[in-house]
């Protein structure tokens, strides 16, 4: 199977995949997956998780969000963070989880919106950390 | 005698004083090494990110985004980059003074100032000037999350229409041995109308909103970028400052040494003295 070179830029490291098959990208519209072949484009996007084929196997990432670039030769992704499945601490997201939930269902918060956000990440994180 | 006492009293102390600057020098360089690597680690992304943008930017409506908004320059914010500790030589005192040049063009009344580092806080708190957010107390756990805070205060502090324009008076790391004192624009936003590169490509959403979403991200990686180099000059020039201190008090306690020892010298040749005189004075009695 053909492949591309994927690029995972942040500000505070840079990961550099090699070669990969497949890339699927939480785009602010819903999924998205780039192969070989793909259009040239620039997309945004929405936090959640990153799922990466390379060499036959999948790998998973939790973002929370940024701009993947596709050309004919690569993929970069400019992400604000990106952690690997294997790096998220469960039980940071477990407990984070929960403070969001408990804060939903008390209702005495103003900035719904803030915990809103927040649980959905903990979601995400929680999902990539038990792939 | 009561001199000699003094001379060494002065000794021990500046060794010691001497002590504590070499702790400082090694702990400035041990910090120094971390955050140029922290620099090295976000020039990427702040370069493709900026490269990205700046692609963009030419093929968007202007006057669509707020950030981009060009206005008559009323009212200015300042935002002063500055340590928390001192010691660090003329780090601090450089960018106060800028500052403080610059505000006097503009009159004290027309301007805004967002204070990071505690030094620059300390300093434009007691003249009275109109400091609209503070952060100090966080360079030892800088981390992106501080640049993101910073950032989105003050964009909302320019989209609301308080300031037409946000500059960043911050020392840049050129090297170890020099720090650039730097003033720079950061909103509203500038680019180059003439380095248009149309490329054929889909974007997703929108190429508005996908410029929308793209500058506030950018500004929290310039606001990154400033705080980065701002530490690593600060260590910079710490180190620096502290080399100095040691090599001086080397040569004062080389000084007082050499003092001493004559005035031992001295103490002993007046004793030996007085006992041969003695001595004489008896045998001619």
């Amino acid at each position: 199977m053909s492949s591309i070179r994927l690029e995972i830029v942040t500000p505070t490291k840079v990961l550099d995949e090699g070669e990969v098959t497949y890339v699927r990208c939480p785009g602010l519209d819903g999924l998205f997956g780039v192969m070989t072949g793909h259009i040239d484009g620039l997309f945004a996007l929405d936090l959640g998780e990153i799922k990466v084929t390379k060499e036959k196997k999948d790998y998973y990432f939790a973002t929370s969000g940024g701009f993947a670039e596709v050309t004919s030769d690569r993929i970069q992704l400019l992400l604000e963070t990106i952690e690997r499945s294997s790096e998220i601490e469960v039980k940071r997201a477990e407990a984070s989880l929960n403070r969001a939930q408990e804060r939903l269902a008390s209702m005495d918060e103003i900035d719904i919106a803030r915990v809103k956000a927040s649980l959905t990440r903990a979601t995400v994180r929680l999902k990539v950390a038990n792939r | 005698m009561a001199n000699l006492k003094i001379i060494r009293e002065r000794i021990k102390s500046i060794q010691n004083i001497q002590k504590v600057t070499k702790a400082m020098k090694m702990v400035a360089a041990a910090k120094l090494r971390r955050s140029q690597e922290r620099m090295e680690q976000a020039r990427p992304y702040e370069e493709r990110l900026s490269g990205v943008i700046l692609s963009l930017l030419p093929d968007v409506e202007r006057n669509l985004l707020p950030l981009l908004d060009v206005r008559e320059v009323n009212r200015v914010a300042y935002v002063v980059v500055t340590s928390d500790r001192g010691f660090a030589g003329a780090f601090n005192a450089n960018v106060i003074r800028r500052t403080e040049e610059e505000i006097r063009v503009l009159g004290k009344e027309k301007v805004d100032i967002f204070c990071i580092g505690r030094k620059g806080r300390d300093y434009f708190k007691k003249r009275s000037y109109t400091i609209i957010e503070e952060q100090i107390e966080f360079w030892n756990d800088l981390s992106f999350e501080h640049a993101i805070k910073f950032g989105n205060s003050i964009i909302s502090h320019f989209t609301n229409g308080v300031v037409d324009e946000v500059r960043v008076v911050y020392n840049w790391f050129k090297n170890v041995a020099n720090q650039e004192l730097r003033v720079e624009r950061l909103l509203p936003l500038v680019y180059d109308e003439e380095k248009v590169a149309l490329v054929d490509r889909l974007y997703e959403p929108s190429k508005e909103q996908l410029v929308r979403s793209l500058i506030p991200r950018h500004l929290n990686v310039e606001m990154w970028k400033y705080l980065l180099e701002s530490f690593a000059s600060e260590q910079a020039a710490r180190m620096v400052a502290m080399d100095n201190a040691t090599e001086n008090a080397g040569e004062l306690i080389r000084d007082l040494k050499l003092k001493f020892n004559k005035a031992r010298q001295a103490s002993i040749t007046k004793e030996v003295l007085e006992i041969v005189s003695g001595a004489e004075a008896l045998a001619n009695a």
